[in-house]
């Protein structure tokens, strides 16, 4: 395979919180980062993994613990596979570094991922997450599941996109692989598993998974009743 | 030396019995080991080769010292030949110190991303203790109790597909219903034809459903 420049996805959330990631991804190792509209996933580096970016601080502390449960299981029904950094916490000028204290709670989430699937990275600083980043995917680019489409919609095309997204467990990179790989949603909602498979870059799970619910018949009396509030 | 050589991994310490580990005999004595009785079961053995110690669940421990880290390589070949040797989870603790610092981001490359294995810090022996006792734990609990596991959703896509319908230019909840009432699945509403839209509703935006299915 020809070796391209890695593509990465980041959330614009990530703007605010790891500015310099992104900085230094994009002038210091030439990567080309395209900052999108995530929702809820920091990045994206392949057609399969994710990353999710945390500081030590905030991994460690016991009352995001939900938070964190949440996001990591929400990351594994849209990924196959899932990556943690954690992050150093960044030390302001005048600021001593404060010691961090290894608790239970800390150990034992660790030991849970680990125990999950789930990878989990070191990193000193933001420059350091960057070049993480930049090695996963360039990882996942020798193994044939590097981001190979345009990042960008155009169009009409956007409706597609925003159709694709709209169902369970397709992630931001497989409905833009679904938008550039299909010539219609026509055409994709016809296809065979295999197809969707091979030309969307989707595990034969998730394909299958899709490819149900494109023929799921629909029965109103299973829909819950509209909430008034909403 | 020459049977450690020739057994990188003993067998049959694939199945450790739960909340115990076995322990390498030359780990007998040591401060870790002590930091551990009491709270996992040790049981130390000879011969285990490369791996320090097996935990149940067919995890393993592979410890890296500050010193391994400081001077050189030859924990690499350590770390590649069990990989190769086996299949079992290798679980790579390292003591990532004040000395031994620089050296960890190499090193977390080549384990975590090149050989595929987990790799964790540690500052010292009684850090890497607590660490080894909740993995310990993690691999003894019984199965559905990992949070992070991801877990079989037994929804209905029914309200789903009533919300993915809603995404056609055009489409809201009570167009998506009348639409789904005579076409019941996306892939039958994606194949009607514009005559066959137009009977159930207006002819314009019977249009715009068969163009979104048939140009984006």
């Amino acid at each position: 395979p020809i070796r391209t420049t890695p593509c990465i996805l980041a959330d614009t959330r990530e703007i605010s919180s790891g500015p310099e990631v992104i900085s230094y991804l994009r002038t210091a190792l030439g990567v080309k980062v395209e900052v999108c509209s995530l929702a809820g996933c920091d990045y994206i580096v392949s057609n399969r993994l994710a990353v999710e970016r945390k500081s030590q601080s905030e991994f460690a502390n016991a009352a995001n613990r939900n938070k964190l449960v949440d996001r990591i299981q929400h990351l594994q029904h849209l990924f196959d596979r899932v990556c943690v950094v954690i992050e150093k916490d960044r030390v302001k000028p005048g600021e001593t570094s404060r010691i961090f204290q290894r608790t239970r709670y800390y150990d034992s989430t660790l030991s849970a991922l680990i125990s999950a699937g789930v990878q989990v990275l070191f990193s000193s600083s933001q420059a350091e997450t960057a070049s993480l980043l930049k090695e996963l995917a360039l990882l996942e680019q020798r193994k044939n599941t590097a981001i190979d489409v345009p990042t960008e919609v155009k169009g009409h095309k956007q409706e597609a996109m925003q159709f694709y997204l709209s169902i369970p467990n397709v992630s931001y990179i497989t409905a833009l692989n679904l938008c550039h790989r299909f010539d219609s949603v026509a055409q994709m909602a016809n296809s065979s598993v295999q197809v969707i498979s091979d030309r969307a870059h989707m595990s034969a799970q998730k394909a299958e998974e899709l490819y149900r619910y494109v023929h799921y018949m629909f029965e109103e009396e299973m829909v819950p009743p509209e909430n008034p509030t909403k | 030396m020459a049977a450690i050589e020739s057994t990188p991994v003993r067998a049959g310490a694939t199945s450790v019995p739960c909340g115990h580990a076995i322990g390498s005999e030359k780990w007998r004595g040591t401060e870790l080991a002590k930091l551990l009785q009491g709270k996992v079961k040790v049981v130390f053995e000879d011969g285990l080769g490369l791996v320090d110690f097996h935990l149940s669940n067919r995890t393993c421990i592979l410890y890296i010292s500050e010193s391994d880290l400081v001077s050189g390589n030859a924990f690499r070949r350590r770390l590649v030949r069990f990989r190769k040797a086996c299949n079992l989870n290798g679980i790579v603790i390292a003591e990532r110190t004040r000395l031994s610092d620089q050296y960890y981001p190499p090193v977390q490359n080549f384990v975590v991303l090149e050989l595929g294995m987990a790799l964790l810090p540690v500052t010292n022996q009684k850090e890497a203790a607590q660490l080894i006792f909740h993995l310990v734990q993690e691999r003894s609990r019984e199965g559905n109790c990992n949070l992070f596991i991801r877990k079989k959703s037994f929804q209905l896509p029914d309200a789903s597909v009533l919300q993915t319908v809603q995404k056609i230019p055009g489409v809201g909840r009570v167009k998506a219903l009348q639409l789904l009432q005579h076409f019941p699945s996306i892939q039958k509403l994606s194949n009607a034809s514009v005559a066959q839209l137009e009977s159930v509703l207006g002819r314009a935006i019977a249009l715009n459903i068969h163009s979104f299915f048939h140009t984006t």
